[in-house]
């Protein structure tokens, strides 16, 4: 009977016990990719580098609000929905570490640099075996030209400007390795000028790796090629007032005299109508922009065009929220902007007598809004090098003259600077500024643009101006970094 | 299978020697009044077979000679022992039972009586929940159990309910308790995809419920390994019972109106404040001469040339009526038992457009095939429809919502009507509510009414669960049984905002999406009840089960109306998106045993233990084994128990103790464990991205769990009681642990770190006082105490703070209750200047004044001299906990003739509530305010809570950050249900030739008692959320239902 019953017991737990499927607790997500399988072919190294672009592109970062922060912090906006999410604070120079704007901001920029640590890690592995030298060299100077691109972004909100003190003020956390899984991620600050020379290190093997030129319109870009490396460097060496590397660089990818054009590479060039430059977004003045369609959108309010036109009940052709108007005393004041000016068309007005407003027009593709955004336009080049020849040479410089023209002409036809236009080095300096006010309105440059010179911030409406000394000068580091990266130190 | 088929074979030729030398024994089982029990149970014993009397009460039996007695139960009857002599006919009389002692208590794969249970289980019986008006059945289990805490957050309808066993038992993930239904694990919480709210158990018809247990300690809820946590909530459906066929109707219609709104400003009131407020701020301006500059509020007329004056509340809400309907046929013989019923149910919220529309049908089929075999199964379906148009803004994540109406209805403007004079609907850009003759920017958000009128918010559910079993008992004492059942939930949510709509203005879009939820389980047990020498009863249980859930979601996004003629996806629109993709599946490997052993009814033990393994957790951390012990010993059996009287008095008196560790993955996501990349777009190619960060060792949530008390019944068992003490400690709580921002990590890394307890008290009580023909009285009383600690989080995460959205109120920290209250203090109004005095961190008293002459600041110590900006920075942890100390209800039932009275209350005490909603009540834009305002300072020495009114502040009064005095008691006492019913006498029934007649009116949430200045202290903006509960952020009220019934058996 005993035995009968062990009998049965055991009849039943095999019956019981056969049916397991082992391998289902050990489940392989169907739409996602296991780390484990991410670097065993060619394409889907690829298509990694494509999502670091991509990453870059979120509408947090460099898809839109990059550009924003820097222009509502300048003066030429005029803030119209004291709306906290949609840059009020940063309008007004009054976030403070809590302030989401800064915290997004802050952790938008470190997921960008840590995806291309990833990368570049997992190249080093085994990447680099499975595409082959060429296609590694290349790959992996993009990922640098991203990463240096996503920590020059930060050095402009968070960290003084390079001028202030040579950069020996703090920078940023200086991370270079991927970071995949819990640990310890206590980092003090690196200086600013060892964070600039991470970016120039970065930019300097993105020069040498890679390619020298593609030939699709799209991807010529909206991927870097050797060209955006070098222009983008002209940015960086300006920010640190190292004008002579901007000459250098510039040089590299502009001719000698007008029509000024890139000779080597992508044959960089202006083009004839500014206008066409925010409808066809593939032209060769368009060296990096980051595209957007009806299937890639920048995310709700991060659209340039959601912020800057207003509703097309206020102004035809509107297809935004207009939480920025122009300000009236900023640069659309500039009497030396003639009319004629075929940057003019960017500003159209609303209402009148005391309800007038100004607004942007420079972005007006509508819902879901596809405009794309530029990251660094050939003028820019063009005015980098210009401002940098004044202020190296620090004399009325010809060719400095002709580069302004270049930009200034090429849109008003009814004005030519000459040498005999302006008496001293500094009033050529002041022109190439104000120009670079009205020819990158809305691109994001005005705040850095400021900073790096350590000029005063200007007041608008009712908010202060800014002195270099003040501590709203830069922005607070992020709450959450302060609070888990225990070397970590505010601003 | 052929194993199966080979262990049959090998069983039944292992039984036939048994049988011996059998004999019949016959008999008649009746009441005291010798009306047959038709449907009692007659099991030999020790170690014999079974059966149960016909309709007329007969048995017959054949037994073997090692068989000493008969049990004989029945439901709501004390069982009996016939011990076998040479007698072969008896004829019994069963005693009507007093108390639940004997009733059978489900306690997961199985059954066991009451009185032979040491873990601590709750009782319901199905029928306290049948003819509620409620969408789950869950939503009526409030007070019914000790320690069982049931918040009704709002009155979305068919949101699920807040529940709660014994406190928070997680942070990060759900305090949900397991559901089981029928042998099969339920989905929980909302499923719906959108505005409209989507209970999944509101699928179980209520009327359909026998019973529901609720495991609460590790012993009863052990056998549920990974998943006993939270409790373990089993849910048996009605079966036939043995008997000709019944059948019975049950309906009931109701009313529903909203109650305890708060009262606001009229329009005048409102146009006299608000410009108030301008002229305080400098910024009144009503100049003639130039209407440009003009910034006042001015009240309207309408078309006929009267005031406007809206009330939003009578746009928003009305009083809904709500029917329901229910058919079952059941029946039963000695081979056949069925159980079919149909229930329809159509309910309207309190909210317009807000509705649920419920058909269920079930059937539950048990078949016997002879004394070895029997097969049975069920299959359900239940299709509900949960309509919305507008968002309540009161479902989780939904309390800043631009469109919610709790907000909507109290915001805005009471000067404008929803509608010009010419008919149309009043509204200005961007879909807003149009600002007729104020000469201010906007009056309000969203003009509410198009969209009510215009959009759609629906989700309909289509449930399918079911259930086959076959069972073999190849000797009276073996029971091998296999069930296979599933649970396929699919859901299709399908919005549509109108281009004259906020929601869409001026773009018109339709959403639609499709979600299929389907779980499917196998479970095989064998279970041996076997007693030794007749005094020696052991039980051994043991069995697998395997679990899968898969999920897929994909749907559509439109956009761009392109003929206002269309309404639905299918229409012309300019664009198309994916919306709503969701993949994934998860799977549970169980083996799990119980063994129970009692000393002749005298001595009890039972140890329960499950290994899971679950394909959510690490690589090294698949498997988790789980256990639970208890000991009973029920100490009226003993001799000198009787011998010393006691028993004259304790008719039963048992101590009880049990120890064990579950835990919990309830919530835990199908592949957070790994570490992947997903793709992407980048200039309409693919990427491929580093997305989520995974722990290879993340693995279950522990709670160790103590229980003891003991059980009494007194006067035979006229009164019994229930009394426990526990404590929870739950070790390994996953935390979502944040890494510094610059680590750049694509998510918070779970991972088990925290520590958390929940301790306290249980006692209960059920008594009938009076039992006499004509009137009887009986009653029952729970209460329970609660404190929950966080004992540890992570190293370096010293807090937890969970945001209501927009706004954080709920703090997690170490030496506090999870979820506490953590908000920035004020001292008051200054009498002096009207103006709001906060508390900053350093505790320094700081005056606020919105406006101040330029190069002021705002932010001004006592003295007047500029103090640092008081903020969300300055909050404190105050010590307002928001898990109740006390709970628990009091329920009683008085019948006199044919009526019967049933009055339940509830209650919570020891908690507090953040009234949020309360700042936007006192909020200086534009909002309309409550009539709190009116008591506002406006001159020095005015004593009052409510600061100087000045535009735009929305500082002062906790808009911008939560303050202190938006904190409030939530303490209530509420009459739950009330209910008078009549059964109609049996001659009148006889006459209409049915066999019983009930009609009933009854009310729900009557009356409640509370100090809460809110609709209602049972709230929650933040759903079932584990460490964000106790928000009252702009929640649509709970209403107050009457209904009247009818209930018809034939």
């Amino acid at each position: 009977m005993k035995k009968q019953i062990i009998y049965i017991f055991l009849a039943a737990s095999i019956l019981v016990t056969s049916c397991k499927k082992e391998e289902d607790l050990f489940p392989v997500p169907p739409a996602n990719i296991s780390d484990a399988f991410a670097f065993t072919t060619p394409d889907r190294i690829l298509n990694q580098v494509k999502g670091l672009y991509a990453t870059l592109r979120n509408g947090n970062f460099y898809g839109g609000r990059y550009l924003i922060y820097n222009d509502i912090r300048g003066e030429e906006f005029l803030l119209q929905d004291p709306n906290e999410v949609t840059g009020a604070g940063v309008w007004s120079q009054s976030v403070n570490n809590s302030t989401n704007n800064v915290k997004d901001f802050w952790s938008q920029g470190y997921f960008t640099i840590n995806r291309c640590n990833v990368f570049l890690d997992g190249m080093e592995t085994t990447g680099n075996n499975v595409v082959g030298t060429a296609l590694a060299a290349n790959y992996n100077a993009e990922a640098r030209l991203v990463r240096a691109l996503s920590y020059y972004s930060l050095l402009q909100l968070f960290a003084r400007p390079y001028a202030d003190g040579g950069g020996d003020k703090p920078g940023l956390p200086l991370r270079l390795k991927g970071n995949t899984s819990l640990g310890d991620y206590n980092l003090p600050r690196s200086t600013v000028a060892e964070v600039y020379a991470q970016v120039l290190e970065d930019l300097n093997f993105a020069e040498t790796n890679l390619p020298v030129t593609i030939t699709d319109a799209l991807s010529r870009t909206t991927r870097a090629h050797r060209n955006t490396a070098i222009a983008l460097k002209t940015r960086v060496y300006l920010s640190m007032q190292k004008y002579d590397e901007v000459i250098t660089e510039a040089n590299k990818i502009v001719s000698a005299s007008a029509p000024f054009t890139a000779t080597t590479g992508v044959n960089h060039a202006l083009q004839a109508d500014v206008t066409n430059l925010f409808k066809d977004f593939t032209t060769t003045e368009s060296i990096f922009s980051m595209p957007f369609n009806a299937n890639e959108t920048p995310g709700t309010q991060n659209q340039l065009a959601y912020y800057y036109t207003p509703a097309r009940t206020v102004v035809t052709g509107g297809v935004g929220q207009g939480l920025y108007s122009l300000n009236p005393q900023g640069i659309i004041a500039n009497t030396g902007w003639t009319a004629a000016d075929k940057r003019r068309t960017f500003v159209k007005s609303s209402g009148s007598g005391t309800t007038l407003k100004y607004w942007m027009f420079k972005y007006t593709s509508p819902s879901p809004y596809t405009d794309f955004v530029p990251v660094i336009r050939y003028a820019e080049v063009l005015l980098n090098l210009a401002e940098a020849k004044v202020r190296s040479l620090n004399t009325v410089d010809a060719q400095a003259v002709a580069l302004l023209n270049a930009v200034r002409s090429r849109s008003d036809a009814t004005t030519t600077f000459t040498v005999a236009s302006f008496t001293t080095a500094n009033d050529l300096a002041n022109a190439i500024l104000t120009e670079r006010r009205i020819e990158f309105l809305g691109e994001g440059l005005r705040s850095p643009d400021v900073l790096r010179l350590l000029m005063t911030i200007p007041g608008k409406s009712n908010i202060p101006s800014v002195p270099s000394t003040a501590q709203n000068y830069i922005w607070p580091i992020s709450a959450n970094e302060l609070l888990l990266n225990n070397l970590m130190t505010d601003n | 299978m052929r194993k199966l088929f080979t262990l049959i074979v090998a069983v039944a030729l292992l039984t036939t020697d048994l049988y011996g030398q059998e004999r019949t024994i016959n008999g008649t089982i009746t009441d005291n009044n010798g009306t047959a029990i038709a449907g009692a149970s007659v099991v030999a014993k020790p170690n014999g077979g079974g059966t149960t009397t016909n309709n007329t009460g007969n048995f017959t039996i054949r037994v073997s000679p090692s068989v000493r007695s008969l049990e004989v139960s029945a439901v709501n009857f004390t069982p009996q022992t016939i011990t076998l002599g040479n007698t072969t006919t008896f004829n019994l009389k069963l005693e009507a039972a007093l108390s639940n002692l004997a009733e059978v208590v489900v306690v997961g794969y199985g059954t066991q009586r009451r009185s032979e249970i040491t873990g601590n289980v709750a009782s319901i019986n199905g029928k306290v929940l049948a003819d509620k008006p409620v969408q789950s059945f869950e939503q009526a289990l409030g007070g019914r159990a000790a320690g069982v805490q049931i918040t009704m957050p709002n009155g979305a309808l068919n949101n699920p309910p807040v529940i709660r066993i014994r406190g928070t038992n997680s942070i990060s993930l759900s305090s949900y308790p397991l559901i089981v239904v029928d042998g099969v694990p339920a989905f929980t919480d909302n499923q719906s995809g959108t505005a409209a709210a989507s209970n999944p158990l509101s699928s179980i018809n209520p009327s359909d419920i026998e019973s529901i247990d609720i495991a609460k300690d590790a012993a009863a809820s052990a056998i549920y390994g990974s998943r006993a946590a939270n409790g373990v909530v089993f849910i048996t459906t009605k079966k036939g019972k043995q008997g000709r066929a019944r059948v019975n109707y049950e309906g009931w219609v109701g009313q529903t109106k909203v109650q305890r709104l708060p009262e606001l400003l009229n329009a005048q009131q409102y146009t006299d404040l608000k410009n108030e407020g301008l002229r305080n701020a400098g910024t009144y301006n009503d100049n003639p001469a130039d209407n440009i500059t003009d910034n006042y509020y001015a009240t309207s007329l309408d078309a006929n040339g009267n005031l406007i004056d809206t009330r939003w509340y009578d746009y928003t809400y009305r009083t809904a009526i709500s029917h329901n309907h229910n058919i079952n046929v059941s029946g039963a013989n000695e081979s056949t038992r069925y159980y079919f019923s149909f229930g329809y149910s159509d309910q309207q919220g309190i909210i317009r457009k807000n509705d649920f529309i419920r058909k269920t049908v079930l059937a539950n089929v048990d078949q016997k095939v002879n004394n070895i075999l029997s097969f049975g199964g069920k299959v359900s379906y239940s299709n509900e429809n949960n309509l919305a148009a507008v968002s309540s803004g009161s479902l989780a994540g939904e309390a800043f919502g631009s469109y919610g109406l709790g907000r909507s209805a109290i915001l805005q403007s009471p000067n404008v009507a929803p509608y010009n004079a010419d008919g149309t609907y009043n509204v200005g850009a961007g879909g807003n509510l149009g600002v007729m003759e104020n000469k201010v920017a906007s009056v309000g958000f969203a003009n509410a009414i198009p969209s009510l009128d215009l959009n759609r918010q629906n989700s309909e559910a289509s449930h399918l669960t079911g259930n086959v079993y076959v069972q073999l008992k190849p000797l009276p004492w073996i029971t091998l049984r296999s069930l296979y059942g599933i649970d396929y939930l699919l859901i299709d949510n399908e919005s549509f905002f109108s281009p004259l709509t906020a929601e869409s203005y001026n773009v018109g879009s339709a959403t639609s999406t499709y979600n299929k939820i389907k779980r499917s389980i196998w479970t095989n047990t064998a279970q041996f009840d076997y007693t030794f020498a007749l005094k020696h009863n052991t039980s051994l249980l043991v069995g697998t089960e395997q679990q899968r859930t898969n999920t897929n979601g994909f749907g559509l996004n439109r956009t761009t109306l392109s003929d206002p003629f269309f309404t639905t996806i299918q229409g012309g629109f300019g664009t198309v998106a994916t919306s709503g993709l969701s993949i994934g599946e998860n799977y549970l490997y169980s083996q799990f045993g119980r063994l129970q052993y009692n000393y002749n009814k005298k001595y009890f033990v039972t140890g329960n233990i499950r290994r899971d393994g679950a394909s959510q957790l690490g690589a090294n951390e698949k498997y988790g084994t789980f256990w639970g012990a208890s000991a009973g010993w029920e100490i009226a059996q003993e001799q000198f128990w009787g011998a010393a009287g006691i028993d004259k008095i304790f008719s039963s008196f048992r101590f009880r103790g049990s120890y064990g560790k579950v835990g919990n993955i309830a919530g835990l996501g199908n592949y957070g464990a790994i570490s992947t990349y997903s793709s992407g777009l980048y200039g309409t190619n693919a990427t491929l991205s580093f997305n989520n960060a995974g722990n290879p060792d993340l693995t279950w949530e522990t709670s160790k769990k103590i229980d003891f008390g003991f059980s009494f019944g007194i006067l035979n068992d006229k009164i019994t009681g229930d009394v426990a003490y526990y404590k929870n400690n739950i070790d390994g709580l996953i935390l979502n642990v944040p890494q510094a921002p610059s680590a750049g990590l694509p998510n918070a890394i779970s991972t088990n770190v925290g520590s958390m307890y929940n301790k306290g008290v249980e006692f209960s009580l059920n008594a009938t006082p009076i039992q006499k023909k004509d009137f009887s009285w009986s009653t029952s009383f729970n209460i329970g105490y609660n404190k929950n600690e966080v004992t540890a989080l992570a190293p370096g995460l010293d807090q937890i703070t969970t945001a209501t959205s927009l706004e954080t109120v709920s703090i997690t920290k170490a030496g506090y209750p999870v979820g506490t209250l953590f908000v920035t203090r004020t001292a008051g109004v200054d009498p002096a200047t009207g103006r709001r005095i906060f508390i900053n961190a350093k505790g320094e008293q700081v005056y606020y004044q919105h406006v101040v002459p330029s190069g002021q600041s705002r932010w001004t110590y006592a003295d007047g001299s500029p103090a640092p900006t008081v903020s969300a920075a300055d909050a404190v942890i105050l010590g307002k906990n928001t898990n109740p100390k006390f709970l628990g209800g009091f329920d009683n039932t008085f019948r006199f003739g044919g009526f019967e009275l049933n009055a339940l209350f509830t209650y919570q005490f020891g908690y507090y509530v953040y009234y949020g909603t309360n700042s936007g009540l006192r909020d200086q834009r534009f909002w309309n305010n409550s009539t709190d305002v009116l008591r506002r300072w406006q001159k020095a020495e005015d004593p009052t809570d409510i600061p100087r009114l000045i535009a735009n502040d929305n500082i002062s009064n906790g808009s911008s950050f939560p303050i202190d005095i938006n904190i409030f008691k939530g303490d209530f006492i509420k009459l739950r249900t009330i209910t008078l019913g009549y059964n109609l006498p049996k001659r009148v029934v006889d006459k209409a030739r049915i066999s019983s007649a009930r009609v009933y009116v009854s009310g729900n949430n009557l009356a409640i008692i509370t100090k809460y200045p809110g609709p209602d202290p049972e709230v929650s903006s933040n759903g079932n959320d584990a460490s964000s509960q106790g928000v009252d952020r702009n929640q649509v009220a709970n209403g107050r239902i009457i209904t009247i019934g009818l209930n018809i058996g034939f």
